[in-house]
């Protein structure tokens, strides 16, 4: 578990040390802590815009006494799996664009607005619509707490949310719809959160066309 | 009983401008509950206390306050006379920015306001060859001098700008004329406009801040 506080001196550490400007998004829980959702988080999730950047960081991290790790620990024998590195108890995994079960597309970049600087390392913070659907695409139960908090909090823009999981199926990952919609019809049952009804409509409508679309292309 | 996780999310139910009396409603307790409340609020890091006119105190609680760093707001505000709400955050961690640095970050924001506001850094400008190198950087020489010299019509005592900073940006006979804000131009400030081939989005009007603030 990493804290507010050790997370901002990880980032001034690891910044001091860079050889050149590097700018990285942060999404997860890294992103919750820096919009005010979280306290701590188990991983500080980086995703860098090209492997270059990606391998800078790493051997800029690695000389402050992080160590390598196997992902396939974590994640088993899954695809888009990242790169990991290891201090004590923080562990720090760097994707490139493609997040395991979901993609850091294009447009979750642009929405990407809050800036954080710390020296040569900026960071751009993942907008909470796009950190509720890489959430709902995953099989974690601690991502429902996360799920739970991000809509509490009430920014979410549920139109970026329905877009982006329209965009996300468009991008290859299929269930991105069908986990988004199971997430939220199951803890708007469960009376932990509220989700207008017309957007749980909207994602179901969608699953619904989708389901027929690939219908018709196998027959 | 505040516990390190209960903190949290005390900082987040209570997000926003407070008073005590608002706590005290907000959390339903009494004076002195709230006051250690706010106490243990502020050893975490997530209040920042203001002071209203009748010097009552005013809490802004956040849990973003706890990451700590500097914004060019921050700084623009701290010596303008116009006061910015920015939606969009810019953090600095580790170092605090220059009064340079804060200048073409303001300029380059290109918004009416933000140029209004821009207008009272100049007063605390220490490094004429820091603040040339930077707006030569984003391109913006021409703006930064045109700017200066609306500054000194509403700002009194204000540093010299070094004549080698204006010669350097004095424009040439084949410069086209640019716009800092697209399709603003000045009626008041023609001349300026004219010397630097800049349109200046500002007028007499828009600088009723600047009256007698600096004298």
């Amino acid at each position: 578990m990493i804290g507010i506080q050790e997370q901002q001196n990880l980032f001034i550490r690891i910044a001091e040390k860079l050889p050149r400007k590097i700018e990285v998004y942060a999404i997860g829980g890294t992103a919750m802590m820096f919009l005010g959702l979280k306290d701590k988080t188990i991983d500080v999730d980086l995703v860098f815009k090209n492997v270059e950047d990606r391998k800078i960081f790493k051997e800029t991290a690695i000389l402050l006494g992080f160590r390598e790790f196997s992902a396939h620990v974590v994640y088993g024998k899954r695809d888009n799996v990242p790169e990991m590195i290891v201090l004590g108890d923080v562990r720090i995994d760097l994707f490139l664009f493609k997040i395991i079960s979901s993609y850091f597309s294009d447009s979750m970049q642009k929405r990407a607005t809050q800036t954080h600087e710390f020296g040569s390392l900026i960071i751009r913070v993942a907008d909470s619509s796009d950190i509720l659907i890489m959430k709902s695409v995953t099989s974690r139960e601690k991502d429902m707490d996360d799920i739970i908090s991000i809509v509490k909090e009430g920014k979410i823009n549920w139109n970026i949310v329905v877009e982006e999981s329209k965009n996300q199926v468009s991008l290859g990952k299929e269930s991105a719809i069908m986990n988004l919609g199971e997430k939220l019809e199951r803890l708007t049952n469960q009376k932990i959160i509220y989700i207008p009804k017309d957007v749980l409509d909207k994602i179901w409508k969608l699953f619904n066309r989708q389901v027929k679309e690939k219908a018709k292309k196998s027959r | 009983m505040i516990t390190k996780n209960n903190i949290f999310e005390l900082a987040r139910k209570l997000r926003g401008i407070n008073t005590l009396k608002m706590i005290e409603s907000a959390l339903n307790v009494n004076r002195t509950r709230a006051i250690y409340i706010i106490y243990k609020l502020r050893k975490n890091g997530f209040v920042e206390t203001k002071y209203n006119s009748d010097k009552t105190r005013i809490y802004h609680i956040s849990p973003q306050n706890a990451l700590g760093g500097t914004s060019y707001t921050e700084i623009l505000n701290k010596y303008s006379p116009l006061k910015l709400m920015v939606s969009d955050v810019h953090q600095i961690y580790g170092r605090v920015p220059s009064i340079e640095e804060t200048l073409i970050y303001t300029i380059n924001r290109r918004t009416v306001r933000h140029i209004i506001a821009s207008l009272a850094l100049f007063r605390k400008v220490e490094n004429w060859s820091d603040l040339y190198k930077r707006a030569k950087k984003e391109n913006l020489v021409r703006e930064v001098v045109a700017l200066y010299d609306i500054s000194r019509l509403v700002i009194p005592k204000l540093k010299r700008m070094p004549q080698r900073f204006k010669t350097l940006a004095t424009p040439r006979k084949s410069d086209k004329f640019r716009y800092i804000i697209d399709g603003l131009y000045s009626i008041h400030f023609k001349k300026i406009e004219e010397k630097w081939k800049v349109y200046i989005p500002l007028n007499w009007d828009d600088l009723t801040d600047y009256r007698g603030e600096f004298t």
